[in-house]
């Protein structure tokens, strides 16, 4: 076009354009059909499915205990408490108590998988935002020590099928707490210089403040979970709503934003790692010693049976509520088997955040929602 | 700073709930003034401070969040802890040869994902199960790791292996069979001593009951075979004496060979002596003088790697204790005679066997048992052709060999 023509007025049109299923901001197989004007996004269809996995189905074809590991594989970054909920499921089912050693061991487990959860999502969400490497491998150096704490207790760093019907696979000695106790000292120090490294840094409060905002009658309305759902202000957390395992003894704070935009979010989940770590020094100093056991002796693991009925068990993940629903007919396998993922009703809010802002800022808004397709798929 | 921690935020933010132990801490957002890039500052000096400390120090500990972490792999590798499990693998027992394994079946069924697949042993005249596994084949490249088949094993006969540099080309190498899988139980204990002291006592007991039960050499080790040949006529003539023969050997095994890595936390090297020399004194109060169980363990394994050495256990760094037993070690020193005697014509007798059955013999462990990763240099030992594979077939792989061949010189000459 030569200049001299310009008239003031160019005739746009609505482009629809692909982003994923292979894309590297995506976080996986991921495909979203987007309409945009310009760099403008106008509206936003979700696409998922390319990592279906058969999960609630191959469930169905497989004992009680042969589903643990496959719950490893549905969020793969928090395997502790996917196998968590799933026990729990199973032993409200049959009607299983769980030594009270376990229980706080499980939450033990549990926060110290939120921990190197946030640490991470926050590491990709800056990654997503073009701070390429720097932060993220910041959050995986805590990760780091997190996951090989995970390997001396279960033997697997990811995958850890740690949890069993009644309690966990293994106990955890005192070389193991020493070791815990250690981590618990550096941790806050590295909460005080994640924050120190990003929380004013602008580039990210300008690509944070007031982008993607959830507001939250949308996010009752989408039933978002987990930072998602406490960015935008909605104080609302399985742990305190139903507090379930040994939750309630312990004393922490539902951690809330006020605007619920991108910038909430980071300061919600860089809140939540320090209250869980206020809950892991509660629970080291209550844990119980190992008399009572640490896995129910009764439970017959291999050939449990449980009796004819219905379960649904919901724990509070780093992603947000994640629901196991249980049928049985009394057999040895699950009549029906269900998850509540919660990386996948969060992803559904996608398109109204998502809608009015410009195609850089709907990488960051994916980065912040914080999904595993895994999950989302199964 | 203007993140407060939680104690105060708890007592100070407006509009908190309360609600159980604990209320609801709204997160305090950074002021709307315009920053001069301070905040980027800020993290610039977090990064420097980092870059100088990487330089300067080393971490080994989890309390410091600073230093440098990484090592480097595959010249430094870290200790593993014992209960990490990577692929499962079947133990044999030293002394005797024979298997822990009593095809119970009870893993195949645990098995989530459905890749262990075993068949039983018969004996041959009656046509009656026999307590051990005639073929044990796992599908390594389906496997999910989860254990599931040692938690549930009676016998603790398969357990989690720690050697984890598996990838090969060759997909098909992949399902394992019984002689790839095969470990002695000595090398079990030198990974995870811990984990079979508490176990070893009772599955020992088990399998000299199930060995009461195997005719012949059904359930040895392939490995084990020709040590264990020397062995049984004399457990066959003086079966009456066979159990006091086996009570001292049975406590040799379970000797951990030189399991202390050296990035090993002093306090369990501290308790790993202890454990060891509480074994000592054990093994010394049950059967004569410790030094001479130590050479029977040495013995023991010699022949046992010569004849076909399991990927993991002749894996550099994987077992320390074991790689020294080379086939061309010689005798010990302060060995006494006799035994060095023994050991000469046990040695004479392999060599003789596999010299007698040629190459293809020597070789077939290697083919046969799908090594993992024994490809080195694309040095595959080729087969010989069988005998009843038609002439042309027979022609053109030796065609193919000689290109290989060909080729093979050529990428070392370049």
């Amino acid at each position: 076009m030569i200049a001299g023509t310009f008239t003031g007025t160019i005739k746009t049109e609505e482009l629809q354009i692909n982003i994923g299923p292979q894309h590297p901001s995506t976080h996986g197989v991921f495909r979203m059909i987007t309409r945009i004007d310009g760099e403008t996004i106008l509206g936003l269809e979700p696409v998922f499915g390319y990592l279906h996995r058969n999960h609630e189905q191959l469930g169905e074809v497989s004992s009680y205990l042969q589903i643990i590991p496959f719950t490893d594989r549905l969020d793969y970054f928090n395997s502790m408490p996917n196998n968590q909920g799933y026990c729990m499921a199973v032993e409200k089912l049959a009607g299983i108590e769980v030594p009270e050693r376990a229980e706080y061991i499980r939450v033990i487990m549990a926060e110290l998988s939120r921990i190197q959860n946030h640490a991470t999502a926050l590491g990709f969400m800056l990654n997503d935002m073009g701070a390429m490497g720097t932060p993220l491998l910041y959050g995986f150096r805590e990760r780091e020590k997190i996951l090989d704490l995970f390997e001396a207790a279960s033997g697997a760093r990811m995958m850890c099928s740690y949890m069993r019907f009644g309690g966990v696979a293994r106990d955890i000695d005192d070389e193991w707490l020493g070791e815990l106790k250690k981590l618990m000292v550096g941790l806050p120090a590295f909460f005080d210089e994640f924050e120190r490294l990003l929380s004013e840094n602008e580039i990210l409060l300008s690509r944070a403040r007031n982008v993607g905002i959830l507001p939250k009658a949308v996010a009752l309305d989408y039933s978002v979970t987990g930072p998602l759902l406490r960015g935008s202000g909605i104080p609302y957390d399985v742990r305190r709503a139903e507090p379930y395992s040994v939750y309630d003894r312990f004393g922490f704070d539902v951690v809330v934003g006020s605007v619920g935009d991108i910038y909430d979010r980071y300061l919600v989940r860089v809140e939540e790692m320090r209250q869980s770590l206020r809950i892991l020094e509660q629970a080291v100093q209550q844990l119980p010693d190992a008399s009572g056991g640490h896995l129910n002796p009764k439970v017959k693991q291999q050939s449990i049976r449980p009796p004819a009925g219905e379960a649904y068990a919901r724990v509070e993940t780093p992603k947000g509520e994640l629901g196991f629903y249980l049928v049985s007919d009394g057999s040895g396998r699950p009549y029906r088997y269900k998850i509540r993922a919660p990386s996948f009703i969060n992803l559904t809010a996608l398109s109204d955040l998502a809608r009015g802002h410009k195609v850089a800022d709907l990488v960051v808004i994916l980065g912040s929602i914080d999904i595993v397709m895994g999950e989302v798929d199964r | 700073m203007t993140t407060t921690t939680a104690e105060k935020t708890t007592t100070s933010a407006a509009g908190q709930i309360r609600a159980g132990r604990g209320g609801v801490v709204v997160v305090q957002r950074r002021s709307n003034k315009p920053h001069m890039g301070q905040g980027l500052a800020k993290g610039m000096a977090v990064v420097i401070k980092h870059f100088a400390d990487a330089l300067l120090k080393r971490n080994d500990s989890r309390d410091e969040i600073s230093g440098m972490f990484t090592v480097e792999y595959p010249e430094e590798v870290l200790a593993l802890p014992e209960t990490y499990r990577n692929m499962p693998v079947l133990l044999y027992d030293d002394e005797t040869g024979h298997e822990l394994c009593t095809s119970c079946f009870q893993c195949e069924r645990v098995c989530p994902p459905q890749v262990i697949h075993i068949t039983q042993a018969k004996n041959p005249e009656t046509g009656k199960p026999v307590p051990a596994a005639a073929e044990f084949i796992i599908e390594y490249d389906s496997c999910m790791s989860c254990g599931y088949c040692a938690e549930v094993c009676p016998f603790d006969a398969i357990k989690m292996d720690h050697y984890f540099e598996l990838s090969t080309p060759n997909h098909l190498a992949m399902d394992v069979h019984k002689e790839a899988l095969n470990r002695p139980v000595s090398y079990y204990a030198t990974i995870a001593p811990n984990l079979w002291a508490e176990v070893r006592d009772t599955a020992l007991k088990k399998l000299q009951n199930n060995i009461k039960r195997r005719p012949g050499t059904i359930g040895v080790a392939p490995q084990a075979l020709g040590k264990v040949a020397a062995k049984t006529p004399a457990a066959k003539v003086a079966p009456g004496a066979a159990p006091g023969a086996q009570a001292a050997p049975s406590a040799a095994p379970a000797k951990p060979v030189a399991a202390i890595g050296k990035n090993m936390p002093p306090e369990k090297v501290a308790r790993l002596e202890a454990i060891r020399a509480a074994n000592r004194a054990r093994r010394g109060a049950a059967a004569g003088a410790p030094s001479h169980h130590e050479q029977q363990v040495q013995l023991a394994e010699e022949p046992v790697l010569s004849s076909a050495p399991p990927q993991g256990a002749a894996g550099p760094g994987a077992a320390p204790g074991l790689g020294g037993a080379a086939p061309s070690t010689g005798p010990g020193e302060d060995m006494p005679s006799d035994k060095r005697a023994r050991l000469e014509a046990i040695r004479a007798a392999n060599r003789a066997r596999r010299e007698g059955e040629g190459p293809a013999a020597a070789d077939a462990p290697v083919q046969s048992a799908a090594e993992p990763a024994p490809v080195q240099d694309g040095a595959v030992p080729a087969a010989e052709p069988d005998k009843d594979m038609p002439d042309e077939k027979r022609a053109r792989l030796e065609a193919i060999r000689a290109a290989n061949r060909a080729r093979r010189r050529e990428q070392e000459g370049s």
